[in-house]
């Protein structure tokens, strides 16, 4: 038992390391690569030795440093709502995107741009939050009277994506700058700055912290509802708690770069692929791989068609719905 | 006892198609109102006549061809695949459709335009072969045929959006192939349509029998002597280039091919002989108001026809899945 405990948590250790060494390589990537090539000495240079003139410099300071910042984040974000919308629903195919919550957030965003265009960058995350709140509690009330399966919740999900979705579009007609819209919609870093860091940070490190001091009582009520009350849990309360932190991480993620899409699905699978039903483990390492999936689609998008900047969210989409053709055959299996 | 109003009931809803379609002329920029469009109908001049003529009523009746070729469509997707919730858009046809249109428009701009309807049926065609393939096991029955048509309409949207992103075009055009659209059309797309639509259209009506037996399943159709895999085949042929060819004058509007076959059904039972008709009136219809919202709710703002439809569309979804779930 002790020897088989201790070899987990040695295996988790060096899935850490791994995933954190994987991330640095990532984020390096993405300062160094792009349109103005910067070679790596240079970058470190530049990052810690302050010089007026050089362009590259300027180029890592204020463009790129900060867009790998925010991918990061999101991605962490993304991970970690994915991770607990899939433990509080128990169903698979759960994720910020499939349930409508992106689509909410992005509709809520757009509204607040076209129709009050004099308010701060700062504000739209509270629109975010108002609006991914929305798309989830259509969601649950969908599933509220229960016996939908898995499968047929997640279509009724993406049905309310598709509405919303639509409802954003047809707002965009209201603002000049549609192809700019379009560009947000289809959820990308090219116009992530210093601001978006500031508005993104605060969010992130309240969500993910709340997200791992509930880590214990998540893996708690993943075991299904009856064995958590048996336990003494408040299932309700704990609901509650998760779903105000997947409206935190996915609202602030979408009110900086649009709508994201299978990240949240992804992550977490690939996470309990490898170190089981723990959320303890599984919640922090949804964080990284998160973040670490976003940094290299990110990088990916920008070399795809050098030297235009495909926005990550497409690359995301077609990384992701493969995946989730995947998970809607293995969750056939659930169906009752 | 519902047949015998069976008559009665197309009647009133080809009235319904035909009032609507009148009205519906008036509505846009600048509204003309239904006196003044009775007398360009009769051949007196005003100012509205080369707007009417020219763009008003080529539209309409493209909303007509489109709104019933989408609720054809998708009434034989139900039926052969027996799934309530098939439909075009759902199964993700008109995705690709769209993705096979919007293909030629930006690396072809000089080919002819009968092109068009090609590649989007091919589109539609690629996106159903592969469906068929992925949903194999499941006999294309189970809600696995919705997801799996979701996963694949995501990856066209997805590289929709990418080629729309990296080819900025017109905002109109850009959400005329996002979302579904009627705006600008006018006489060349409909003569371009209504040939493909007349070729379309015996081959499904010679078909109304067999689809009555063919959503029984296999094994009674096979018993009453339909072939039915080569029939089921043929006639998901048909389907899909209708829906494409749709798609490649209209983009790909959505839910319209799933929610008029219910409305269908609902009125006259699952027979096709008259369900065909009706929901094929119903997709009309609902094309007819969505695209007259669409251009009368804030002119000179035209809300694109397929964000209207999605609106009506997507409340009635989750009401069957819901009622599915009784079952």
């Amino acid at each position: 038992m002790i020897s088989a405990s201790s070899q987990k948590r040695v295996k988790v250790f060096f899935i850490y390391v791994a995933g954190i060494l994987v991330l640095i390589i990532g984020l390096i990537m993405s300062i160094v690569i792009g349109v103005t090539n910067i070679s790596i000495g240079a970058t470190i240079t530049s990052l810690f030795v302050w010089t007026e003139e050089r362009k590259e410099q300027l180029i890592i300071q204020t463009i790129r440093l900060p867009r790998t910042l925010v991918g990061a984040l999101v991605g962490a974000n993304l991970g970690v709502a994915g991770a607990l919308m899939q433990a509080i629903t128990r169903n698979p195919l759960a994720s910020p995107q499939v349930f409508g919550i992106n689509a909410g957030a992005s509709l809520f965003v757009v509204a607040s741009v076209v129709f009050l265009p004099s308010g701060s960058s700062f504000d739209v995350v509270y629109f975010a939050f108002v609006g991914a709140a929305f798309g989830g509690a259509i969601i649950y009330f969908c599933a509220s009277k229960g016996g939908l399966t898995p499968v047929k919740l997640a279509l009724a999900g993406m049905s309310i994506h598709f509405l919303l979705s639509s409802v954003t579009q047809g707002l965009i007609l209201f603002d000049e700058d549609a192809t700019d819209m379009l560009n947000w919609l289809a959820g990308s870093l090219n116009r992530s700055n210093w601001i978006s860091v500031q508005q993104l940070w605060p969010w992130s490190v309240i969500g993910l912290v709340a997200a791992s001091a509930l880590s214990g009582a998540i893996s708690i009520l993943a075991l299904g509802d009856d064995t958590a009350k048996g336990l003494g849990q408040r299932v309700q309360w704990v609901r509650l708690a998760a779903s105000l932190i997947v409206i935190i991480l996915a609202g602030s993620a979408v009110s900086v770069t649009g709508p994201i899409g299978f990240v949240g699905l992804m992550v977490p699978h690939l996470v309990r692929m490898i170190v089981g039903q723990d959320y303890k483990v599984i919640i922090p390492l949804s964080a990284l791989f998160g973040a670490v999936l976003l940094t290299y689609a990110d990088v990916l998008g920008r070399l795809i068609a050098f030297p235009f900047e495909s926005p990550v969210g497409i690359v995301t989409a077609v990384l992701g719905a493969p995946f989730f053709l995947y998970l809607a055959h293995k969750a056939r299996g659930m169906k009752r | 006892m519902k047949l015998r109003r069976a008559p009665v009931i197309i009647l009133a809803l080809f009235i319904l198609t035909c009032i609507l379609a009148f009205f519906s002329v008036g509505f846009g920029s600048k509204y003309v109102s239904p006196a003044e469009t009775i007398a360009i109908l009769k051949g007196s001049d005003s100012s509205y006549t080369y707007i009417v003529e020219n763009f008003r009523i080529p539209r309409v009746l493209i909303a007509i061809l489109a709104g019933a070729g989408l609720a054809i469509s998708g009434t034989i997707l139900q039926s052969i695949l027996q799934n309530p919730l098939a439909s075009p858009d759902v199964i993700g046809i008109t995705k690709g459709a769209g993705l096979a249109a919007i293909l030629v428009i930006v690396f072809l701009p000089n080919s002819p335009t009968a092109l068009l309807p090609i590649s989007a049926f091919l589109g539609a065609a690629l996106v159903a072969v592969a469906l068929m393939i992925f949903t194999r096991n499941s006999g294309a029955k189970s809600s696995t045929l919705a997801l799996v048509g979701i996963a694949l309409g995501a990856m066209c949207q997805a590289a929709t959006d990418y080629i729309l992103i990296k080819f900025p075009v017109n905002a109109n055009v850009m959400l005329l192939w996002l979302a579904g659209s009627l705006w600008g059309r006018g006489w060349d797309q409909f003569y371009g349509f209504l040939p493909w639509f007349i070729v379309l259209l015996p081959l499904i009506i010679g078909m109304i029998r067999k689809l009555d037996v063919l959503q029984f399943g296999d094994d009674i159709s096979t018993s009453l002597g339909v072939k039915s895999n080569r029939t089921r085949y043929f006639l998901l042929g048909v389907a899909v280039a209708l829906a494409g060819l749709c798609v490649a004058t209209v983009g790909s509007i959505g839910f319209v091919g799933m929610v008029a076959p219910h409305i269908a059904k609902r009125l006259l039972g699952p027979k096709h002989q008259y369900s065909l008709p009706v929901a094929a009136l119903c997709g009309a219809i609902l094309l007819i108001i969505a695209d007259s919202i669409g251009r009368g709710i804030a002119p000179p703002i035209e809300i694109p026809v397929g964000i209207l439809t999605a609106i009506i569309g997507v409340p009635y979804f989750i009401y069957l899945l819901r009622m599915e779930r009784k079952k």
